[in-house]
């Protein structure tokens, strides 16, 4: 048995168990691949992220990118790929490439380049996971790193200002939508009924377009045109990552349903009892399960339990 | 460019057939021409000829500033100037010539994501191994190439690729190399019979590692592991580029006549 993996990403909202694309991305692949994830979110009490979230750490071992967590993963034997040709593998690295080159810097401009959005959705939310006064900083120079990055792959000449470099972004993120969604056709998942790699990045990219609720929305109402993108999203959302009434929590093995549906009766009645306190719950395992409630009531929103199994 | 614009744009380019004095502008090849610029510029060289539309070669120390995008290769036809692959391939499809055409919707997904891994990896790998020379009289081309590192380098740490080290970036190399040997098979062309916009990006690309002399041949020795590349380069080769009217200084085909794919 490989020794127990850690993740760390930022936490969810608005339906989803992670707001950062990458995140999401490795999230998916681990549901998909049957990988056992601690899933730490970051929140107050954790040390200062160093901006390359997410983070895998097994035993020693520190890796950052998504791309080198999912190679990790598979020398792990947890490979969600192992059904696929070769061809099918080749097309899953060329996507993964169209989706980086048009899709990315749209969606990086939907979170953090436009005033709007930022100011009134982005910002207030990253700040209010970042301990004080890291989080007076760090949202600003996200932004500012997106920005770059936008200006320096899309924006040379003949575009010379950010209003066309814009124009420019989003059109080419709805011919990529357009792209996905022809691909993908009728069809549960890229490569046939079983997940992938590139089902993950898809879901990774896709979900925060679809879910999170901005002000200025235009990438979003195009992807609601395209209703199997929306399904794509959805599947995996109640599949995979099963969201409870009570909130955002989520689950990292479907074979843990008797502790789930444990936990959830415990959860609502002590959430209701205990408003604001560490409550620990002993399960069937040997671990015992510290919840930690923030808000008071049922149904509430930004619940995160936090817990490991071997 | 904005939508009206560029409508038309294309309205005034539909209009005209292709003269005969159609030109493409790059650097000069021995002094200047980076490996990124070279595999462009033999792209686009490729994918007109395929075409079978004619234009000669003009090299211009100064071929970067002319350009309307400051990226080379431009190609000047009639009096328009339109510069790298992506608008040319549109401009030439306004024009009536159009090699995609056979495919269906899920076929030209494939071809442009493709397109864009390429671009991806194979691009930005060679812009990795810097070889910018100057033909300006010092300290000018010192300034030039310092200038232009210092340009890749910023754009590099935007996409993340800082951090990687020269084995990663040849791991990448094979990635892609191989995701390509696969998708190409033992087909002659990517999409079946007929080539299209990929093939001609990747014949630029793939013939420029191969050909070019750098320090180190590590990059060609990664392509040169897949042998169904390497015919289809020399198969491009042959079809598209000796049978070529030489213009004998400034052309191609002249060059790979001097070099051979086997070394």
């Amino acid at each position: 048995m490989a020794a127990p993996m850690e993740l760390s990403c930022w936490g969810g909202d608005w339906g989803l168990p992670s707001l950062h694309p990458e995140s999401l991305t490795v999230m998916a692949y681990a549901k998909f691949s049957g990988a056992p994830l601690t899933v730490n979110t970051i929140n107050n009490s954790w040390r200062a992220p160093k901006g390359d979230v997410p983070v895998l750490i097994s035993e020693d071992i520190v890796i950052s990118q998504p791309a080198k967590i999912l190679n990790f993963l598979r020398k792990q034997k947890y490979n969600a790929d192992y059904e696929l040709s070769a061809k099918q593998g080749a097309d899953t690295l060329a996507y993964i490439a169209l989706l980086e080159e048009k899709l990315l810097p749209a969606l990086l401009h939907t979170f953090w380049v436009e005033a709007e959005n930022y100011c009134s959705v982005t910002k207030p939310w990253f700040a209010s996971r970042i301990a004080f006064p890291l989080s007076l900083y760090l949202p600003g120079r996200m932004s500012r790193e997106a920005l770059n990055r936008i200006l320096l792959t899309r924006g040379g000449p003949p575009l010379y200002s950010l209003t066309e470099v814009e124009a420019q972004i989003y059109r080419d993120a709805k011919e990529c939508l357009n792209l996905l969604s022809k691909r993908l056709g009728t069809s549960q998942f890229f490569f046939g009924d079983t997940p992938t790699t590139l089902d993950a990045f898809v879901f990774g990219f896709l979900a925060p377009i679809y879910k999170v609720c901005f002000p200025r929305v235009q990438l979003q109402e195009h992807l609601k045109q395209l209703p199997n993108l929306c399904r794509f999203c959805d599947d995996i959302l109640t599949c995979y990552f099963r969201l409870t009434v009570l909130g955002f929590a989520y689950f990292n093995e479907i074979k843990t349903q008797a502790i789930y549906d444990y936990l959830r009766a415990v959860l609502q009645r002590t959430c209701m009892l205990h408003m604001g306190r560490y409550v620990t719950v002993p399960t069937g395992t040997r671990d015992e399960v510290p919840l930690e409630c923030n808000r008071s009531g049922p149904a509430v929103p930004g619940t995160i339990i936090r817990y490991s199994f071997m | 460019m904005s939508l009206v614009a560029e409508a038309f744009v294309t309205q005034l380019a539909a209009t005209e057939p292709w003269p005969e004095n159609a030109a493409l502008y790059q650097q000069l090849k021995e002094e200047q021409i980076l490996l990124s610029d070279n595999a462009s510029s033999l792209a686009v060289q490729a994918f007109l000829q395929m075409c079978n539309l004619p234009v000669r070669v003009v090299c211009r120390a100064n071929a970067e500033y002319m350009s309307p995008s400051g990226k080379v290769p431009f190609i000047h036809v009639g009096n328009q100037v339109v510069s790298e692959l992506g608008p040319i391939v549109q401009f030439v499809k306004a024009k009536g010539h159009s090699l995609s055409d056979g495919l269906d919707e899920v076929q030209k997904a494939e071809m442009k994501a493709y397109m864009e891994l390429v671009n991806n990896m194979l691009l930005t790998a060679e812009i990795t191994h810097p070889r910018y020379g100057s033909p300006y009289p010092w300290p000018l081309n010192r300034i030039l190439s310092y200038q232009k590192q210092w340009e890749v380098r910023r754009k590099m740490k935007a996409i993340g690729w800082a951090g990687k080290t020269l084995e990663q970036v040849l791991e990448d190399v094979d990635q892609c190399c191989q995701a390509l040997s696969q998708r190409l098979g033992t087909q002659p062309y990517f999409f079946n019979k007929q080539p299209t916009e990929l093939d001609a990006l990747v014949f630029g690309h793939l013939f420029t590692i191969l050909t070019t002399q750098l320090t180190t041949d590590e990059l060609s020795e990664k392509v040169k592991n897949y042998s169904n590349l390497t015919a289809f380069c020399r198969r491009i080769e042959q079809q598209y580029f000796e049978g070529h009217d030489k213009d004998s200084s400034t052309t191609v085909a002249a060059r790979s006549a001097k070099r051979s794919l086997l070394r």
